[in-house]
């Protein structure tokens, strides 16, 4: 029997579809059967990133509605052998996915997968209650910005309410440099206000927009601080205890020139 | 001391009897049929376990409530706590100050409660009495309390101490830096100081904001002041 995670954060735009779609490849590049369920819908976006668009012919609805079965809706990632999507539905009505439906639907999963990851919707309304019914646990999302840690401090509050176990954070997409300036807030912060434990940190890099456009998850490339991240968060899941990486950059000869010349 | 006549009936006893400092307060109630008051209060005083009331001189307060008495039920009532050697009876009336204090004691009295853990962003609280939240109070965290609020944690969020209109009511944090302070009716944008330990109050209608090391003596005053008020 797997386990259910739903990846979350309230506001939008912060990194939800990456963290899951990137998180998962990990953890399927490290073994472990992966179904990925992108319950934003009607904006779906997770297999844009992912690279599967073109491959899809039934979605998350049409199981809901009983149009197709759900072995026929799940899309097998030919490049990680234990990687599954199901398809959020782009233009039907998402009322038919109610939070009984996917509660059935994921039970189905759970029995076949290690992890099941639940891409949630932003916002706090019916999109997020359903993506949430089914969740064993959850991951929160945010960025060091005040609005989205506020909204993360608000979603963790109905997580609590809704019992869905231990909340753990990512915060995405940091700035060691603007931290070290003290513009950005920096991770103790986020953290001792979150009141959660935290899964992991994921540098601003400029690899995951270039990846993301190309459809294909950054942990394949795996010289990039954000693909480390990634990796570093999915073991981390499995229990393993991985130290946090260091940020800063180093200050070698490299760093010391570049600085000279006016860069960061 | 608390004598309650539960013991020798099971209905609601039509008299109830409080030891207060100064003696015994007996409260007649006023719905009760006047007959049955008197046979209770025969029983209560002369009956087998009257011996409960024997010993020296006590002073006797007797308050009828509500009761509209004509003169002779007043007599019947009056005589039986003369029939008794060791009453002095001290006051006799409706709204006694004995029978006053004790209520007004039991409204004052407030609640108090202990809050564990983080007060989220929208997540309101709200607590009758005062109130104690060990932990933060983060940013848009909303608590209200009728009484004070003590927030042993970082207070970033909005605090409405006095929500029924108590001015005395404080605010008080061990890192003061709120986004709003409201005490009564009174609003007030947090002043962008260094959050140590410090409490808001009010003086006429001014919100203060002190370090919490003069908060001992403040409080004082303050008690002296609403007991005051109450007598």
């Amino acid at each position: 029997m797997g386990s259910v995670i739903v990846v979350t954060s309230g506001k939008g735009g912060v990194g939800k579809t990456t963290t899951t779609a990137n998180m998962s490849t990990a953890l399927a590049l490290l073994g472990k059967k992966v179904c990925i369920v992108d319950a934003d819908i009607g904006l779906r976006n997770l297999d844009v990133v992912m690279g599967l668009e073109n491959r899809i012919i039934y979605d998350i609805v049409d199981v809901a509605n009983g149009d197709c079965r759900l072995e026929q809706a799940l899309i097998r990632d030919k490049r990680f052998e234990h990687l599954t999507l199901l398809p959020a539905a782009q233009t039907k009505d998402k009322r038919a996915l109610t939070e009984a439906k996917m509660v059935d639907l994921v039970g189905q999963l759970k029995v076949n997968y290690d992890y099941v990851v639940i891409d949630c919707p932003a916002g706090i309304e019916e999109g997020f209650k359903v993506a949430v019914a089914p969740a064993d646990s959850a991951i929160v999302v945010t960025t060091p910005e005040n609005t989205a840690v506020r909204d993360a401090d608000r979603v963790i509050g109905l997580l609590e309410r809704d019992k869905v176990g231990d909340p753990r954070l990512i915060v995405n997409r940091i700035r060691p440099d603007m931290v070290k300036r003290g513009e950005m807030l920096d991770i103790d912060e986020i953290v001792q206000m979150l009141g959660c434990d935290l899964l992991g940190v994921v540098p601003d890099d400029e690899a995951v927009i270039r990846n993301a456009n190309r459809g294909e998850p950054i942990v394949v490339q795996p010289n990039t601080p954000a693909s480390l991240a990634y990796r570093n968060i999915a073991r981390r899941i499995l229990g393993e205890s991985v130290p946090l990486m260091q940020l800063e950059e180093k200050s070698g000869l490299w760093g010391r020139v570049r600085k000279l010349i006016g860069g960061r | 001391m608390i004598v309650n006549s539960e013991t020798l009936s099971d209905v609601k006893p039509p008299v109830t009897v409080k030891g207060t400092r100064d003696g015994l307060l007996f409260l007649l109630d006023e719905q009760a049929d006047m007959d049955h008051l008197c046979e209770y209060l025969h029983s209560l005083l002369f009956g087998e376990t009257a011996s409960i009331f024997d010993g020296p001189v006590i002073e006797v307060v007797v308050d009828y409530g509500k009761r509209a008495l004509t003169h002779e039920e007043a007599w019947r009532i009056l005589g039986q706590f003369q029939a008794r050697d060791n009453f002095l009876i001290k006051a006799w009336g409706g709204g006694t100050d004995a029978r006053q204090s004790m209520f007004q004691r039991k409204t004052s009295a407030r609640a108090q409660h202990i809050y564990h853990g983080l007060v989220r962003s929208g997540q309101p609280l709200m607590f009758d009495g005062d109130v104690v939240i060990i932990g933060d109070v983060n940013p848009s965290g909303h608590v209200q309390a009728t009484g004070d609020i003590y927030v042993f944690g970082r207070l970033l969020g909005i605090a409405h101490a006095g929500m029924h209109g108590d001015t005395t009511a404080i605010i008080a944090a061990a890192e003061f830096a709120p986004m709003q302070l409201r005490i009564a009716d009174v609003i007030s944008r947090a002043p962008q100081l260094k959050a140590t330990m410090e409490y808001a109050y009010l003086v006429d209608n001014q919100m203060m904001v002190a370090e919490m090391k003069q908060f001992m003596t403040w409080n004082k005053v303050r008690r002296r002041h609403t007991n005051q008020e109450r007598r």
